[in-house]
C-alpha cells in the first residue's frame, strides 16, 4: 500500500517528468519505495524556471534545507581544541544564519549571475549544492569511509564517523564539503593532534528519500525548477529540456558525471566567466575531470596482481624444478 | 646460487637470487605504501610535510594513491608469488614450529645476556613466529587493499558493512605492519644479529657465525654437499664434492 509520503513524491517530484520525459522515454511513473532506496536517481535543476525567490528573504529550497537541517550539528565544544601544529580552527557556530555560500549549517545557497547576452543584462539564478558524483572522490578517498555513495545516488556523510581531515573537500573538484570545528569523534580521540571537527555537505535529505520522501529543496521549490527521479528518466528530461530551449547541461560529464543536471538557456562557459568565485561560492568550469580516472588503470593492474604473483610463480617454479631435474640427470649419468 | 659453503671466503650461502629479489619487491614497496598510506590522511598539510624539499608533492591525494597502486602492484604480485612458489617448491623452513615460542623466550632472553642460546637451525624460532604474523598481516592488507581498490574504480556505492570493514582492517593492519616494520628494524639493531645483515644484501653471511649461532644448519649443509655413496674411484668421489643442497632452500626471512 503507498503511503502519504510515497504519493508524495509522486506527485511533487516524478510527476513533471512523467509529463515529458516519461512521455519520450515510455518509463511509467516509478514505483518510490524502489526509487527511494536502490534506483539509482538523479536530480534536474532548470535554471530558465529559477528565480532565486526574487519575493522572498530567503530562497525557499534554501529555506527548506535549514529547516531541516537546524538540529544536525551538535553543541560546539567551547573553547574548540587548538590544533597542533597548524592552528586551523574554522567555526560556523556563530554565523549559522549565512545564507548566500555554503557552510557547515547551510547546504545549499542561490547564486546571482549577472550576464550579457545580446546587449541585454540577463540575471541567472543558480541553485548550488553537492553534486552527488557518480564515482565521488570525496567518498572513495575518506580515510574512515565515513563519507559513503548510497545506492540511491545520494553521497552521505556520517557525522559520527568523520574526523573533519578536510581532505574530501580537498579532492572535490568544487570544494563543497564545509568543516565544523569542535564538534565530532576527533573530540574523544586526540584532538590537539588528529582530526579537527566535522565535514558537513548536502546528503540529498537521504533520511527523507528512504522515507520515500523528496529532498527538502525540490519538495519546497514554488516553480518546480528542483526535480528529482530515477537517472535514465532525469537525464532524458535534460536532454528534452535543453533541445527545447536551445540550451546546455551541465553535470552531465563533469568529474565523470554526476547526480545533478543543470538545464540552462546560458552557456556554463558564460555563466563561469561572469560568476564571483569566493570561498564557499564554487565555481561552474566545464569539462572538470575526475582526477582519480588517471589512477584507474594502474588500480586495475593491482586487481590483477595476485593472479600475476601466481603466474610468475608457476612459470619460474617449473623452470626452477626442470633445471634441477636436468641437473639430478646429468649426476646421475656421471 | 643454492646454499653452500664456500670455505675459502668464510662464507656460506644463505639466500638464492630469487629470495633476495622477493625480500627486496616486498620491502621497498612496503616501505612506499606506508609512507603514502601515511600521506593518504590529511597530515602533511597540517604537519609542514609538504614544506620539506622533495616532498612538496604529499598533500596531493591523487598523486599519493597513484604511488600507492604502484608499490602495491609490485608488493601483491611479490607476496602471492612468494607464497605460491615456495608452496609448491615445498619450502617450509620459514613456518612456525611446536615449540617455537617457548623456544623464542629462550632466544630473546638470552640476546638480552639472560642465558645462553640454544644452537639454532637456519632460523631462528622468534624469525618463524614473526614471518607467520607478517604474512597473516600482509595478506590481511592485500584483501582489504584488493576490495578498497575494486570499490574505487567499479563500485562506489559498494555495500557500506563491507567498505567499512575493509577500510577498518586496512587501517588497523596497517599500524600493525607499521609495527612488525619497527620490530624488523629493532632486531637487525640487535648485535648478535649484525653478522645476518650483510646476507639479505649478499646472499651469503659468514660461515665462523653460521658455525657459532647456526651449527644444525651448517651441520645439515655440509650433510647435503657430502658425496653420496658411489662406484666411482675415490679421486673422482673428491671431484663431485661441490656443496649442492638436496634439501630445497627455504625462502628469505620477513620483510
Amino acid at each position: 500500500m503507498k503511503s502519504p509520503l510515497k504519493s508524495q513524491i509522486s506527485r511533487r517530484s516524478f510527476i513533471q517528468i512523467t509529463a515529458g520525459a516519461a512521455a519520450l522515454t515510455g518509463l511509467a511513473l516509478p514505483k518510490v519505495a524502489t526509487a527511494a532506496s536502490d534506483t539509482s536517481l538523479s536530480t534536474l535543476i532548470d535554471l530558465s524556471l529559477c528565480d532565486g525567490c526574487a519575493d522572498r528573504e530567503i530562497p525557499a529550497c534554501v529555506s527548506a534545507c535549514k529547516s531541516i537541517n537546524k538540529d544536525k550539528i551538535p553543541p560546539v565544544a567551547d573553547p574548540i581544541p587548538e590544533p597542533w601544529p597548524r592552528k586551523t580552527i574554522e567555526d560556523w557556530s556563530k554565523k549559522q544564519s549565512v545564507t548566500d555560500r555554503l557552510t557547515p549549517y547551510n547546504f545549499i545557497y542561490v547564486q546571482k549571475v549577472e550576464i550579457s547576452e545580446d546587449d541585454a543584462k540577463k540575471t541567472v539564478f543558480i541553485p548550488r549544492r553537492c553534486m552527488h558524483c557518480d564515482n565521488p572522490p570525496c567518498a572513495t578517498i575518506c580515510p574512515f569511509s565515513a563519507n559513503h555513495k548510497k545506492a540511491n545516488s545520494a553521497v552521505v556523510i556520517n557525522q559520527n564517523q568523520c574526523f573533519g581531515g578536510a581532505k574530501c573537500k580537498d579532492v572535490c573538484p568544487w570544494e563543497i564539503p564545509q568543516r565544523q570545528s569542535g564538534v565530532g569523534i576527533y573530540l574523544h580521540v586526540l584532538p590537539g593532534f588528529m582530526g579537527n571537527g566535522v565535514m558537513y555537505k548536502c546528503d540529498l535529505c537521504h533520511d527523507r528519500l528512504v522515507q520515500g520522501r523528496a529532498p527538502g529543496c525540490i519538495e519546497a521549490c514554488p516553480r518546480q525548477a528542483l526535480l528529482i527521479g530515477p537517472k535514465k528518466a532525469i537525464e532524458e528530461e535534460a536532454r528534452h529540456r535543453a533541445a527545447k530551449m536551445n540550451g546546455y547541461i551541465y553535470g552531465k560529464d563533469e568529474n565523470g558525471g554526476t547526480a545533478t543536471l543543470y538545464v540552462s538557456p546560458v552557456s556554463f562557459e558564460k555563466l563561469d566567466a561572469a560568476m564571483v568565485k569566493k570561498p564557499g561560492q564554487p565555481d561552474m568550469k566545464t569539462s572538470v575531470q575526475r582526477r582519480m580516472q588517471s589512477t584507474d588503470p594502474l588500480g586495475k593492474a593491482v586487481l590483477a596482481s595476485p593472479l600475476l604473483g601466481v603466474a610468475a610463480a608457476g612459470v619460474l617454479g617449473w623452470f626452477s624444478k626442470r633445471k634441477e631435474q636436468l641437473k639430478k640427470g646429468e649426476k646421475d649419468n656421471v | 646460487m643454492s646454499e653452500k659453503i664456500l670455505a675459502e671466503k668464510n662464507l656460506i650461502v644463505r639466500h638464492r637470487r630469487i629470495e633476495l629479489i622477493e625480500h627486496w619487491a616486498i620491502a621497498i614497496s612496503g616501505l612506499a605504501l606506508l609512507v603514502t598510506g601515511i600521506f593518504e590522511l590529511p597530515v602533511a598539510k597540517r604537519y609542514y610535510i609538504i614544506t620539506v624539499p622533495g616532498l612538496g608533492w604529499s598533500a596531493d591525494f591523487i598523486t599519493s594513491l597513484y604511488i600507492h597502486y604502484a608499490a602495491a602492484l609490485v608488493f601483491t604480485a611479490a607476496g602471492i608469488f612468494h607464497l605460491v612458489y615456495h608452496g609448491l617448491r615445498g619450502e617450509r623452513g620459514l613456518m612456525p614450529q611446536k615449540g617455537d615460542t617457548a623456544a623464542s623466550i629462550v632466544v630473546i632472553k638470552s640476546l638480552f645476556g639472560f642465558g645462553k642460546e640454544p644452537p639454532m637451525h637456519k632460523y631462528l624460532p622468534e624469525q618463524r613466529l614473526a614471518y607467520a604474523g607478517m604474512v597473516f598481516i600482509m595478506l590481511m592488507l592485500v584483501i582489504s587493499g584488493l576490495v578498497k581498490t575494486y570499490k574505487n574504480i567499479y563500485a562506489p556505492d559498494m555495500s557500506l558493512p563491507v567498505v567499512l570493514t575493509a577500510t577498518w582492517v586496512h587501517n588497523i593492519f596497517f599500524i600493525l605492519f607499521f609495527l612488525a616494520f619497527l620490530s624488523h628494524m629493532g632486531a637487525i639493531a640487535l648485535r648478535p644479529n649484525w653478522p645476518m645483515i650483510r646476507g639479505i644484501f649478499t646472499g651469503s653471511v659468514r660461515l665462523d657465525y653460521a658455525r657459532h649461532r647456526h651449527p644444525l644448519w651448517v651441520e645439515e649443509v655440509e650433510k647435503a654437499a657430502a658425496p653420496r655413496p658411489t662406484c666411482a674411484a675415490p679421486e673422482e668421489a673428491a671431484q663431485m664434492t661441490e656443496v649442492v643442497q638436496e634439501s630445497p632452500p627455504e625462502p628469505p626471512e620477513p620483510a
